[in-house]
């Protein structure tokens, strides 16, 4: 298990990464009903119960730097307009005009002095104000309201986040351990270098529990059994959100010692300044030497680990927060996957690869990545996701078969089952779930 | 075929895993002694004791660093007073391919060149005493073909090629003979081509596509080619480069 190391402690003991392993939670071993993919009418009970009752990731607050800069995402059959106000805030709004509900702006990002809808210019101000009516006099009954409806927003982690429940919980509330967890990174030095939606033919559950086990890897990424210890994983389910830690720049208990340095970690060898040419036939001593190379280093490489203990310098921390953003962090980028639901198909999702990485003090801000949406299999997303991609729509064509019975979950995947848990107490409420309910 | 190695005693470095633990199997199997070494401790105790429980032979087995030209010395000499005298010399140990930064070159030249060059020198007096004395170096047929990348391995393979042809001419007056055994891709667990095929198929399968009869070679065999020519049933061969690739090679070698 990944462990800070006791001889040598990073330089601070406070706000740190909790290393320790959670307990254990208490979870049947029941079959998981595949219809909880499938089934629209489960579709809408996860809109009306959890989805709309949550705190959603809309967008990152490098996207909106700027006062009148603005995101429009969307989630199932809404869309949310994330706009960056003139004190620094962040509002948000539903992207609907309150006149005849044209959407006021097409997904994406974008700049503007004031929200003008392209039907009959009805014109709102940044905070969500009427700017101008065209012909006012002419409705007698007056404004339908004081602008466009606003919802709550909140920002944590450099990301922003919005929820479709006016009283919905604080956001920190929420979140529970995640912030104490994941803020010694300092998602706030990171910058984005790849924005990229791909449409995908399975549930947006299909695909987040493609991330939350590492049984798959001597599956669908062998070559990652030269990469990472798939076997002797930490995983802690907290009261929403879970974790594991991976350890990196290590092999896989599976596979036999080689005497070169497999690709992958000469890459992360060379990505902490360090050269492979020395640790040739000594593979099992990388690990440990690449912690203390990074270590030793991140003053002259302009980078702060003051706060990560030595685990953290090499391996995968990776987390969920419920319901739908996975997220592999390292000390020196970090990944976000945010899975969407399809507005009226279970049968579909979106997912959003957002990808950091950590820019040196004294280095320039990179400028944004250009945005970039298509579907499966018009184009690779590298070949790791490649791999879990082509899995997934006959992951889904099976989850609709009859001769299909449910999904049988082992320890490896623990993740998935309390992911489970978590969600039928949102959809009928702490332990209250039916006998005989999806 | 006798070989005629039974009794006689043999070196071979790096020899706990891999082509050098199968030479030195194979010549153990002959009935000679052998001095074994890797840089870990427990692996060449293990080897060690592996092998002399298999074959009833007096083995050697004591941790090496070739690298360290004295401690390299110091091990030989120590190797061949335990043996009580030197037939065959199989500096087989590597320091692998990459082209990482220029540390690649020195590394193929501390440890493939100069280990081979060093122990040559350390034991010539031994292997002139034996009266069928022989040095069996390993090359690769990366040296003789393109392969990969300009690689400071593929290089310094060339040179000890070089330097075994010229070496066997110097030496043959004193009943020393001294060749090179050049295997093609060898595929065995904790193998690199084993972590190739795991992490770059592609790559793997377009090398095996390139030999005819289908499949790479095993450490055996590249140690029955060592054997022979180790052997004073290879009593007229020295100088050559024995290319061992089950037809990877596609060159004329006239």
């Amino acid at each position: 298990m990944p462990e800070a190391n006791a001889t040598n402690p990073p330089t601070g003991t406070v706000d740190m990464t909790p290393l320790d392993k959670a307990p254990a939670p208490e979870l049947p071993n029941d079959i998981i009903a595949k219809e909880r993919y499938t089934d629209a009418d489960f579709m809408r009970l996860e809109w009306e119960r959890m989805w709309s009752k949550i705190w959603l990731l809309g967008c990152m607050e490098q996207d909106i730097p700027e006062a009148g800069d603005y995101v429009a995402t969307e989630i199932g059959h809404e869309s949310i307009l994330l706009v960056r106000q003139a004190d620094g805030a962040v509002r948000a709004f539903y992207n609907v005009c309150q006149h005849r509900g044209n959407q006021l702006r097409p997904e994406g990002a974008g700049h503007a002095e004031s929200f003008q809808c392209a039907y009959h210019h009805w014109e709102y101000h940044l905070d969500g104000t009427f700017k101008r009516i065209p012909d006012s006099e002419t409705f007698p009954q007056g404004t339908p309201c004081t602008g466009l409806e606003e919802i709550p927003c909140d920002t944590w982690g450099s990301m922003v986040w919005f929820s479709l429940d006016p009283d919905v919980e604080p956001l920190a509330d929420f979140l529970d351990m995640i912030p104490a967890h994941l803020d010694p990174y300092q998602f706030h030095k990171m910058a984005r270098d790849r924005h990229v939606t791909v449409e995908w033919d399975c549930n947006w559950k299909t695909s987040v529990d493609a991330f939350n086990e590492s049984y798959h890897v001597q599956g669908i990424h062998p070559q990652l059994l030269w990469h990472l210890d798939d076997l002797n994983i930490q995983i802690d389910c907290y009261e929403r959100h879970n974790r594991y830690i991976i350890e990196f720049a290590t092999l896989s208990p599976r596979v036999n010692q080689p005497p070169e340095i497999p690709m992958g970690i000469k890459h992360l060898m060379k990505e902490g300044g360090m050269d492979p040419a020395d640790y040739y036939g000594r593979v099992k001593d990388v690990r440990a030497d690449l912690q203390a190379h990074k270590r030793e280093h991140a003053p002259e490489q302009g980078k702060d680990y003051s706060r990560l203990h030595d685990a953290q310098l090499t391996d995968d921390f990776h987390y969920l927060i419920f319901p739908n953003v996975t997220m592999n962090v390292h000390a020196d980028d970090y990944w976000i996957f945010r899975q969407r639901p399809h507005a009226s198909d279970p049968n579909k999702c979106y997912f959003d690869i957002w990808t950091f990485n950590l820019v040196p003090e004294g280095e320039e801000w990179p400028d944004p990545p250009e945005f970039k949406q298509f579907r499966h299999g018009d184009r690779s997303i590298g070949l790791v996701l490649d791999q879990d991609a082509a899995n997934l729509p006959g992951v889904q064509k099976g989850m609709n078969s009859k001769g299909f019975r449910g999904l049988w979950i082992g320890d490896q995947e623990l993740r998935i089952r309390h992911f489970h848990k978590v969600l039928d107490d949102y959809l009928y409420g702490p332990g209250g779930k039916p006998d005989g309910a999806l | 075929m006798d070989l005629g190695l039974k009794g006689k005693n043999a070196i071979i470095t790096g020899s706990t895993r891999g082509i050098g633990r199968a030479i030195a199997e194979r010549l153990a199997s002959e009935g000679m002694n052998v001095a074994i070494g890797a840089r870990d401790d427990e692996a060449t105790a293990a080897a060690g004791k592996e092998i002399a429980e298999a074959h009833g032979v007096k083995v050697f087995a004591k941790p090496c660093n070739v690298k360290d030209a004295e401690a390299y010395k110091a091990w030989l000499e120590a190797a061949i007073e335990d043996l009580g005298g030197l037939d065959v010399f199989v500096p087989n140990v590597s320091g692998g391919g990459g082209m990482d930064s220029e540390k690649n070159w020195w590394r193929n030249f501390e440890i493939d060149v100069l280990h081979t060059v060093r122990g040559a020198e350390t034991c010539l007096p031994a292997l002139k005493e034996s009266g069928a004395g022989a040095i069996v170096i390993i090359g690769s047929t990366n040296a003789v073909e393109t392969f990969m990348g300009p690689m400071a391995y593929n290089a310094m393979k060339a040179a000890l090629v070089t330097y075994s042809k010229q070496l066997s001419q110097f030496v043959a007056g004193k009943g020393v003979r001294v060749n090179t055994v050049s295997p093609g891709p060898i595929y065995f667990e904790g193998g690199a081509w084993e972590m190739i095929k795991g992490t770059m198929p592609k790559m793997y399968e377009g090398v095996l596509k390139q030999i005819p009869a289908g499949r790479m070679g095993t450490p055996e065999e590249v140690a029955n080619v060592v054997a022979f020519l180790a052997s004073p049933a290879a009593s007229l061969v020295t100088g050559v480069n024995l290319v061992a690739d089950n037809g990877f090679t596609k060159r004329v070698q006239l």
